[in-house]
């Protein structure tokens, strides 16, 4: 059930039997939207943290 | 049962399993979304009617199944914050709408470039899955503008629970009605309507494990999230503290 | 049983629930008949939007009696949502919902009542003019019958879905968009089915189907949006 490898050559690869705008742009899309639903929280996450110790450090120099 | 459900309301406890969980989901999301991109750009064989253009399909179906589960998500963890007041679900709740928004926007986007070659039209009023899509799209955005008018944390959470409740609702009968609209207004054209019902098994195979993968990304970035969350809002409890010295 | 619990049970003792239904619905007729911008407003905003599109569009008569059911149909729909702000606000602003919710009665009722008096002052006049509206997109008038139907079954629709957007919505500054936002993708059914019902009629098919399940969402709107208005109100109103 297995295929092999459709394209012959990589232009070939690239232009997805004439349907090259359409299938990359879908995969493009699908790409952005994985990274940057990763990404975004990640970055929140490390500002949350930094925060926290900002705090954390002025309580203590208030004490 | 209820002494995991008192559990699972803890914002600590879950901090602390979902952290043990992301190593293991995010291994499996890297390896069946990059099995099933790789298969379905590479190996996966043109459709006979449709080509190449089968390979966004893989895409595309994968999304528009997650993004189905948003409104039903969000509706149970709002039936919980109304019942039995637990954060977590709120949290929850508040976090998923943003995501569930970008999965039926980007549903909406796929699901336009297939047509643009598969039905010769960037957009079709005729189909129900389309339409509805665009409305859940709408009732994600309103529950989004709720939240962020609304300042009260503990008015926000039931207010847009009930509204999520109710959206959910609203998704299935628009649906329905969309569809009875359909038959009475066909389209003048014939266009084949219909995902993917010439696609070959293989094609669902890849599907399958894209849905997989797609459906544990969901997960992951809820939460991540949730996670970031949990943090702001608990940011005097002593762990907290702890967690931000440590890293 | 606490003495508050029995102290509600006296006022309700006292006052029937189909007398505080009558009651709420009285005082706020007459507050919209004393304000008159809340009664007229609505009413001129319908007939003003209408009458745009012949210019905006095309004063074609063949394709203005096509488009007239639309027109009206999602005319009346923003009528309906620019008369909903004023539902609670005034009530939210002075106290006296606080009032109503403190209420030994069910809120459904006072919901209902409140609902029913937006409906006459806003919904109703927008029913009665839309006739004449039709006739002067050239929509054939022995079809008349069925837009006037269709919209007095599905404005209290509005009024009543809109109610719970509005509920959620009240203690908010600025909300006319989150109002549009929140109510509008909730009305497309009632939507979709009054503008098929119409459309039928226009092509000679049988409309009674469309008619009988536009009542039958109004009546499952009527029994239950209430509910959710209330519930609504009790987490707006803390």
């Amino acid at each position: 059930m297995l295929s092999t490898i459709q394209f012959s050559s990589f232009s070939d690869f690239i232009d997805m039997g004439g349907y090259a705008f359409n299938v990359w742009a879908v995969y493009g899309l699908f790409a952005i939207f994985l990274v940057a639903n990763l990404w975004l929280p990640l970055k929140k996450r490390k500002s949350i943290i930094r925060n926290l110790k900002r705090a954390r450090k002025g309580q203590l120099q208030d004490q | 049962m209820w002494v995991w459900f008192a559990k699972l309301g803890s914002p600590k406890w879950f901090y602390e399993i979902s952290g043990r969980w992301l190593p293991w989901m995010s291994g499996a999301m890297v390896l069946s979304i990059g099995f099933a991109t790789v298969w379905a750009l590479l190996f996966l064989p043109p459709d006979y009617q449709q080509g190449y253009t089968s390979r966004i399909l893989v895409v595309h179906v994968a999304v528009a199944g997650t993004s189905l589960a948003f409104f039903p998500l969000m509706a149970v963890a709002g039936a919980i914050t109304l019942v039995w007041k637990m954060k977590l679900a709120d949290m929850v709740a508040k976090n998923a709408a943003p995501i569930g928004a970008w999965f039926s926007f980007l549903t909406l986007a796929t699901g336009s470039l297939w047509g643009s070659v598969t039905w010769g039209t960037w957009w079709e009023w005729s189909d129900s899955r389309l339409v509805s899509m665009l409305f859940q799209f709408f009732l994600m955005i309103g529950v989004i503008s709720l939240r962020s008018a609304l300042d009260d944390n503990d008015q926000s959470a039931r207010a847009c629970a009930l509204l999520a409740i109710l959206g959910c609702i609203n998704v299935v009968v628009i649906k329905y009605s969309v569809e009875w609209w359909n038959t009475l207004h066909q389209p003048a054209s014939a266009v084949t309507i219909g995902g993917g019902d010439v696609n070959g098994p293989e094609f669902w195979v890849v599907t399958l494990l894209m849905i997989l993968g797609v459906y544990l990304f969901m997960g992951i970035s809820l939460i991540l999230s949730t996670r970031n969350e949990i943090l702001e809002r608990e940011k005097n409890a002593v762990w907290v503290q702890e967690i931000a010295n440590d890293s | 049983m606490s003495a508050l619990d029995l102290d509600r049970r006296n006022l309700a003792g006292a006052v029937s629930i189909t007398r505080a239904f009558r009651i709420t619905l009285e005082r706020d007729l007459m507050l919209a008949f004393r304000r008159k911008g809340d009664f007229v407003n609505p009413f001129v905003f319908f007939v003003i939007v209408v009458s745009l599109f012949p210019l905006a569009v095309s004063p074609e008569s063949v394709f203005l009696s096509r488009i007239a059911p639309g027109v009206i149909w999602i005319t009346a729909l923003l009528a309906a949502m620019l008369s909903l702000d004023s539902m609670y606000r005034a009530d939210f602003e002075d106290g006296s919902l606080e009032t109503l919710l403190l209420s030994p009665h069910p809120l459904y009722f006072l919901v209902l009542a409140k609902n029913c008096a937006h409906w006459l002052v806003s919904g109703l006049p927008v029913v009665l003019i839309s006739p004449f509206l039709a006739i002067m997109l050239s929509y054939p008038s022995d079809q008349l019958i069925i837009l006037l139907i269709s919209l007095l079954l599905g404005t209290p629709f509005l009024t009543l879905v809109g109610s719970i957007a509005v509920a959620l919505t009240v203690g908010l500054g600025s909300r006319g968009l989150i109002l549009a936002v929140i109510v509008l993708p909730m009305c497309v059914p009632i939507l979709v089915f009054g503008t098929l019902a119409v459309n039928a009629g226009l092509t000679g098919l049988p409309v009674e189907g469309y008619l009988a399940l536009m009542g039958a969402m109004l009546v499952a709107a009527f029994s239950l949006a209430p509910l959710a208005s209330a519930a609504a109100l009790r987490i707006s109103v803390a």
